[in-house]
């Protein structure tokens, strides 16, 4: 017999000792009240209410209970990629009870599907054959498995030696006449800060292509009319207040 | 996919995190935003914000911390997209507790507090806020903020939904008032939320060997809400 079963019988027995002990404890003998340390009354040696003297010290008793395991319900590293690359609840919750080592092998796949539909939605706007309007290579020249999977590993990066922007643009220091590509003096991705307009960088890398403003309003035929929808930015921008000093947030409207 | 289901899954749709998803969507655990930034220029501190549950619709958990939920932000030093160090926060009584930053017991999906890290705590502000500045030269804030998130989300849901041939709209007068449905309109603009505020040397969190897209050293950090079982 293994000495964990040696144990449990050994307690059983106590507990039929007990049982047995206390059918039988069926006389009138008077009770004792004795102070105890969870009569809710100061008594005994008490210094509180059922704390201190013998129970335990009142500081200990007053302090808040951090005990339990706590599981996850939410999740969130850069802004909206949850909400915009999610095809539909199921792919929502999955992703909010996922950890990040696991997102990209779980959700590149959707994601890229996600992708192409925003972009089908327009082809039939258009008119057009919606296997024909497809993702172009964005301006960090990723392709659409690339972005994706890099977005579907959902953490925010914050660099803690460089200033903070989302996503800034530099200037053209290559000379290429293409500010928005990668030349050597942009800083990006290290962080985000409440100024940063994500959603209008989130739609650039999505619509943008390789230059940026693919789908921006353009005026192809020169009717003064927009042929093509405005996708790379939702025309708003900051409208809270935010401070200089902590905590930086602006005070409820 | 057709206009008709991409329709469908835009009926209730709010970004950053905001209301993202059915399972924790408008409960006091909801996620609704999260920032991680360098307070100055050339500053040694990093500064992590994170807003729960949002009053931008009717009918939403808002307002109340919940002493069930524990907020996990998570920060991976090694690029392995584990979490090396956690900084938590638990609402008891009036006080935000946070604890770390510190190696969690275990990492994924369930924790324990780590209650051998205290970091500080920080009365819960209501309209003016209340800020804790420990020893270690760490700030603490907790309480409603304006959401500084700003989207035009009800275009956005026209545009994914098929009836917006024109994409967004362009950008107004920011100063005009008139809601003349021809312009942008930022949807969370008026709208609170619950923040939670850290700003913490970067000595307390050590150097960190992971790299973004570009090669630049970073922290990958991401947050969560974890309810007690």
């Amino acid at each position: 017999m293994k000495y964990k079963n040696i144990k449990y019988t050994f307690l059983s027995l106590l507990a039929v000792v007990a049982l047995v002990s206390c059918s039988d404890d069926d006389d009138n003998t008077p009770i004792v009240v004795t102070e105890t340390c969870d009569d809710g009354i100061m008594n005994g040696d008490e210094t509180g209410v059922d704390c201190g003297g013998s129970c335990t010290p009142c500081e200990e008793a007053m302090a808040p209970d951090f005990t339990g395991t706590y599981a996850q319900v939410d999740f969130m590293g850069r802004p909206g990629i949850n909400t915009v690359l999610s095809a539909d609840g199921t792919i929502k919750d999955a992703h909010n009870v996922s950890i990040p080592s696991e997102m990209a092998a779980t959700f590149q796949a959707d994601f890229e599907a996600r992708l192409e539909a925003y972009h089908d939605v327009y082809a039939n706007i258009l008119g057009a054959d919606p296997a024909a309007v497809n993702y172009e290579n964005n301006i960090l020249g990723l392709d659409a498995p690339t972005l994706t999977g890099y977005l579907a590993a959902d953490v925010l990066e914050v660099a803690p030696n460089l200033p903070t922007t989302y996503f800034n643009p530099g200037t053209d220091a290559d000379d290429d006449g293409r500010i928005l590509v990668p030349d050597g003096d942009e800083v990006a991705l290290t962080g985000r800060t409440p100024q940063d307009d994500v959603i209008d960088v989130s739609l650039i890398l999505l619509f943008g292509g390789m230059e940026g403003d693919r789908f921006s309003g353009q005026d192809t035929d020169g009717d003064g009319v927009a042929d093509l929808p405005r996708l790379t930015s939702d025309g708003v921008g900051l409208t809270a207040s935010v401070g200089t000093t902590f905590p930086y947030l602006g005070a409820p409207e | 996919m057709g206009l008709g289901a991409l329709a469908l899954v835009g009926v209730l749709l709010v970004a950053a995190d905001h209301i993202d998803a059915p399972g924790a969507m408008g409960t006091s655990a909801d996620i609704a935003d999260f920032y991680a930034f360098e307070p100055t220029e050339g500053s040694d501190n990093t500064v992590f914000a994170v807003d729960l549950q949002s009053n931008v619709l009717p009918d939403l958990a808002y307002g109340t911390f919940d002493e069930n939920v524990l907020l996990e932000i998570n920060i991976d030093t090694d690029n392995d997209l584990v979490e090396d160090l956690v900084i938590q926060a638990i609402p008891r009584d009036g006080k935000m507790y946070f604890f770390g930053p510190v190696a969690p017991s275990e990492t994924g999906l369930n924790g324990a507090i780590m209650v051998d890290a205290p970091l500080g705590s920080v009365d819960i502000s209501a309209e003016t806020a209340i800020v804790e500045t420990t020893a270690n030269g760490v700030s603490l804030f907790a309480g409603p903020r304006q959401d500084a998130f700003f989207f035009d989300f009800f275009q956005f849901n026209e545009v994914i939904g098929g009836t917006a041939p024109l994409g967004f709209k362009p950008a107004g007068d920011p100063n005009s008032t008139d809601d003349d449905d021809e312009t942008a309109v930022d949807t969370f603009d008026g709208s609170n939320t619950m923040s939670i505020v850290v700003e913490l040397p970067n000595s307390l969190l050590g150097s960190t060997t992971g790299q973004n897209a570009l090669g630049l050293e970073v922290y990958k950090t991401w947050v969560t809400t974890n309810v007690k079982q």
